[in-house]
């Protein structure tokens, strides 16, 4: 009765497609699969066993589905995921303020100052940005995510620190954030900083609590 | 049968129970698991392991091999102390529920009618 096990571990192996813990996850069920051939071993026909296997375990298909889910989730996607989209949120921001100073287009003169006379709704949802990075890190990655939300804290930083930079060392002329580059605004945008990680830890705290 | 979300959602709390009293491999956990709920408590076995798998990677269990005396070597689960700690947390979370609910839907702590 090797049949029905060696094709459902085939089929299992097939939906998996090419992973590195492939073989182990093949090798637990295959000791799985042996204590329920002991288990049904009275049974005679080959189709009445594979139903019974499929009864306990569920199809292939099933839970190969359900393991693409979860090998999907990995610190290193996740890590790189929220620094490129600080990156996009960055670049959008350059193009935007680069465009606006060196071309004259009416219409997006009309969106800079839409966005400059909201910066701090703006500020908002960008620290919602960092909410969203430790939730979903808390959630994917609980008790371990600590560290992962540590460096990837850090890694998505880069861009802030080096906005900050060029803009204080003047690389970046002032005028072009005009009227942004207010004394207020820069002590507004200082604040924010600081309770970046603390808000991302918050958001991990609460992604932790869902991760279960 | 009970609805299939709370089943899904319970499980792993469950599992960390389960190992919180010994370690366990895989087959091991699921027969422990009918056991103890009299065959009322089943879950698809095949998701037991994504389940597990999650479970490590948060760093709530930790997996090793051991040899057996007859047939192959096993896998085995064991409960971090990251893992006691979430799994108190959630205990006391889920009795809290549990009370709470019995008292809103008017039933006594077993579950059966106020008559």
């Amino acid at each position: 009765m090797e049949q029905p096990k060696s094709r459902f571990l085939a089929e299992l192996g097939e939906g998996l497609g090419r992973h590195q813990e492939k073989n182990h996850i093949l090798k637990e069920y295959e000791l799985h699969l042996d204590d329920l051939l002991v288990e049904f071993s009275h049974l005679q026909e080959e189709h009445e066993l594979r139903k019974q296997i499929e009864n306990r375990l569920g199809s292939p298909e099933e839970i190969a589905a359900i393991w693409k889910d979860e090998l999907s989730v990995t610190p290193g996607k996740m890590k790189w995921l929220f620094f490129f989209l600080n990156i996009i949120f960055f670049t959008g921001g350059s193009l935007l303020t680069l465009v606006h100073n060196l071309y004259e287009w009416t219409w997006l003169k009309e969106i800079w100052g839409h966005i400059t006379a909201i910066p701090i709704v703006i500020a908002f949802i960008y620290l919602f940005f960092w909410v969203l990075l430790g939730y979903e890190i808390g959630k994917g990655f609980g008790y371990k995510g600590k560290r992962l939300l540590k460096i990837t804290f850090l890694l998505s930083l880069i861009p802030n620190i080096i906005l900050m930079a060029l803009t204080v060392f003047k690389v970046i002329p002032h005028e072009w954030f005009a009227p942004l580059l207010s004394r207020q605004f820069i002590v507004i945008c200082i604040l924010f900083t600081l309770i970046l990680y603390p808000v991302s830890f918050i958001g991990y705290t609460w992604g932790k609590k869902a991760s279960l | 049968m009970f609805n299939r979300e709370l089943v899904k959602g319970s499980t792993s709390l469950i599992m960390l129970q389960l190992l919180d009293e010994r370690d366990m491999y895989g087959y091991e956990l699921v027969k422990e698991l009918e056991k103890r709920s009299d065959n009322d408590f089943s879950v698809k076995e095949g998701t037991l392991y994504p389940a597990l798998h999650k479970l490590e990677k948060q760093g709530y269990i930790e997996c090793y091999w051991k040899e057996q005396e007859k047939g192959p070597a096993r896998k085995y689960y064991t409960i971090t102390s990251a893992g006691k700690e979430l799994l108190d947390e959630r205990t006391r979370e889920w009795h809290d529920f549990v009370r709470v609910m019995n008292k809103v839907m008017g039933r006594k702590q077993n579950g059966t009618a106020e008559e």
